[in-house]
């Protein structure tokens, strides 16, 4: 009892530190990245490299004045980022860093907890991350904020329709829904080199899941709902302070999340990166170390591709935005179904 | 013992987030400036409410959301049970049944205009 | 654990505000918590599989209701006359009476509700079974609904009224 006890505890802070943890990286990151591109310096002044600079956010965030307007809902107005970071948090608590391992005599597995439905149980968490969105531009009262949760939300669902066509094309390749399966499902070699990776069975479910965690997690080309050339900065507009941040934070989150999914349908999760086997045979605890390093590399890869798309492509129009998503992907995503279904059908 | 992971960790990302609000609301300034806390309007006076009629296709597009993705929650456990099952070809003909319908429904929802955002 | 007890008692709770609430959104949010609350319970007797659905599912079906709300002007201004507090009265005799047969109908053939369902995913694998097979109809009628609906839906919300120019362009949250 106590065992189990210590071994939920020490899970949850795991799986809790490692994504915040990481934020102030990321985030620094980003900014370093922006500046990379568009041939400026980017934030060097603070500690080497500017590296310091996340620390210096997050106490001016903390000492900020806390600016309570008088024309929000008090109660959805506090409640709102709460939420969002909340939610955002959720979908990792079933996303695994490594494979099942024997510890001490337990078979212990490294995510928070475990279920034959993990795929199902973060995909229906992390559609509830239009919540706190929704919360925040209507508790804001304000018309800039209210136009920003429409569209974002609107924007969010249309994406989920493509994103869930690829989740079922994959569940339907896998025949399974549990993550560790799947994974088991990836690891391995074609002809020697090739990756058994689901992005090469499916390439299209895999660009319709990419556009849609794009879309989900309001980042450029898809951050419609704070584009401040038309809506100032939507439904965060009247957030200041640590409230705010917490918004930032719960969109980095959201997008790591969604890129852990991403990685363990379409790119194998936690199996091994090319070229890894050979260390991994020596002992099994620096197996499970790998695996996680491997995870965690094709996470920062994502992230990097989030900001290298967000500094290269502009923002869409709304019209476009909505087309593109009702009569371009959802038709693409449904034929894509239809298509592996009779392919695996016909095959057997 | 996984629904007590599962409320472990909630409890936890909860009280992450209210220490965070706390944190700010104790450490930082209190100032009572009146005009701060009005409305942003980019500088000039809001007129009138922001509980206004807004287009009623943000509406739309949430309701056929709903009724999609119900459909499509229909078809994820039918992925799973396909490729254990004995009876394939009966499960097929049910799984294109239900596409057709759903396409019908589809073509439909795009054949009148209602998702067009720029007319 | 005594966790059960605490979320039935949350779930009554927030049951309770929905119909007390004064406000829209207090009543919607307090939806959401509720059937939140539910999915817990489903996650607790053990089947994950049942309480994503019904977080997916409902997640969408109250943002909708969100919507809704926001895009009117002042729901929360209805005048409270005596038409509305009439409707009223004649839904809540109508519950109390369903209600009351519901409890008549427990008593009289002594079902034991206190049976505790053995449910996991692996049971909810047998539902699917039966399903696509067994009750393979209801299935498919299941989508003629649905399709049903989206007609109705984009009929009833589709008005393409050509005198009201006054409103367009910036509400609609496009480019002009």
């Amino acid at each position: 009892m106590l065992e189990s006890a210590i071994e939920i505890l020490l899970k949850t802070i795991v799986i809790l530190a490692l994504p915040l943890g990481a934020l102030p990286l990321i985030i620094h990151v980003e900014r370093r990245g922006a500046a990379f591109m568009q041939k400026r310096l980017g934030p060097n002044r603070v500690g080497p490299f500017g590296l310091l600079q996340p620390l210096a956010d997050v106490a001016k965030f903390m000492f900020k004045e806390e600016v309570h307007p008088t024309h929000v809902k008090p109660f959805f107005y506090v409640a709102a980022p709460l939420v969002a970071l909340v939610v955002a948090i959720l979908p990792l608590a079933c996303i695994p860093i490594a494979a099942p391992f024997e510890l001490f005599g337990r078979t212990i597995f490294p995510e928070v907890f475990r279920t034959d439905m993990g795929i199902f149980y973060a995909f229906a968490v992390s559609a509830l991350g239009s919540y706190g969105i929704l919360l925040a531009g209507w508790a804001s009262n304000n018309k800039y904020s209210m136009l920003g949760a429409l569209r974002a939300c609107a924007q969010m669902v249309s994406y989920e329709l493509s994103l869930s066509t690829s989740v079922v094309a994959m569940i339907f390749l896998y025949g399974t829904n549990d993550i560790h399966q799947m994974i088991g499902a990836q690891t391995g070699y074609w002809f020697g080199f090739l990756p058994k990776w689901g992005v090469f069975i499916q390439p299209v479910a895999a660009m319709l899941f990419l556009v849609g965690i794009f879309a989900e997690s309001n980042r450029l080309p898809f951050d419609l709902a704070e584009g401040e050339s038309e809506i100032v900065a939507g439904y965060h507009l009247e957030y200041s302070s640590m409230k705010f941040a917490l918004f930032f934070m719960a969109e980095y989150i959201h997008m790591i999340a969604l890129s852990a999914l991403f990685i363990i349908l379409f790119f194998g999760g936690y199996a091994l990166l090319p070229g890894m086997s050979f260390l991994a045979e020596k002992s099994p605890i620096l197996l499970v170390a790998l695996q996680a390093l491997s995870l965690i590399t094709k996470i920062a890869l994502m992230i990097w591709f989030f900001v290298w798309v967000r500094w290269t492509l502009p923002r869409f129009r709304y019209d476009q935005l909505m087309t593109l998503g009702w009569e371009r992907l959802l038709p693409l995503g449904i034929a894509n179904l239809i298509i592996t279904v009779l392919f695996v059908y016909y095959r057997n | 013992m996984e629904f007590a992971s599962f409320i472990v960790f909630f409890v936890i990302a909860c009280t992450l987030g209210g220490v965070l609000l706390g944190i700010s609301s104790l450490l930082g300034q209190k100032r009572k400036i009146v005009r701060k806390n009005d409305v942003y309007e980019s500088g000039v006076n809001a007129v009138g409410s922001a509980t206004r009629q807004y287009d009623v296709k943000f509406y739309l597009t949430a309701i056929l959301f709903l009724l999609f993705d119900v459909e499509i929650v229909f078809l994820l456990p039918w992925a799973m049970t396909f490729n254990q099952a004995s009876n394939q070809a009966f499960l097929l003909k049910g799984f294109i049944f239900f596409m057709v319908i759903l396409l019908v429904g589809y073509i439909f929802v795009i054949n009148s205009k209602a998702l067009k955002w720029d007319e | 654990m005594g966790v059960d007890i605490l979320l039935t008692i949350l779930t009554v709770v927030f049951a309770l505000m929905v119909v007390f609430s004064k406000k829209t959104v207090v009543s919607a949010f307090a939806l959401l918590m509720t059937l939140l609350c539910l999915a817990m319970i489903y996650f607790q007797l053990g089947t994950v599989f049942l309480s994503a659905v019904q977080v997916l599912v409902n997640a969408g079906a109250i943002a909708i209701l969100f919507v809704f709300v926001m895009m009117l002007i002042d729901l929360e201004q209805f005048p409270n006359n005596r038409e509305r507090n009439k409707i009223k009265l004649v839904i809540s005799i109508f519950t109390i009476l369903i209600i009351m047969g519901v409890l008549a109908l427990i008593i009289n053939n002594n079902i034991d509700t206190l049976t505790v369902i053995n449910l996991s995913d692996n049971s909810m694998k047998a539902l699917f079974e039966k399903l696509y097979n067994t009750y393979y109809l209801p299935f498919e009628m299941a989508t003629v609904l649905l399709l049903a609906a989206i007609v109705a839906c984009v009929v009833i919300t589709n008005h393409r009224k050509d005198d009201d120019s006054d409103n367009e362009g910036a509400d609609k949250g496009v480019h002009p």
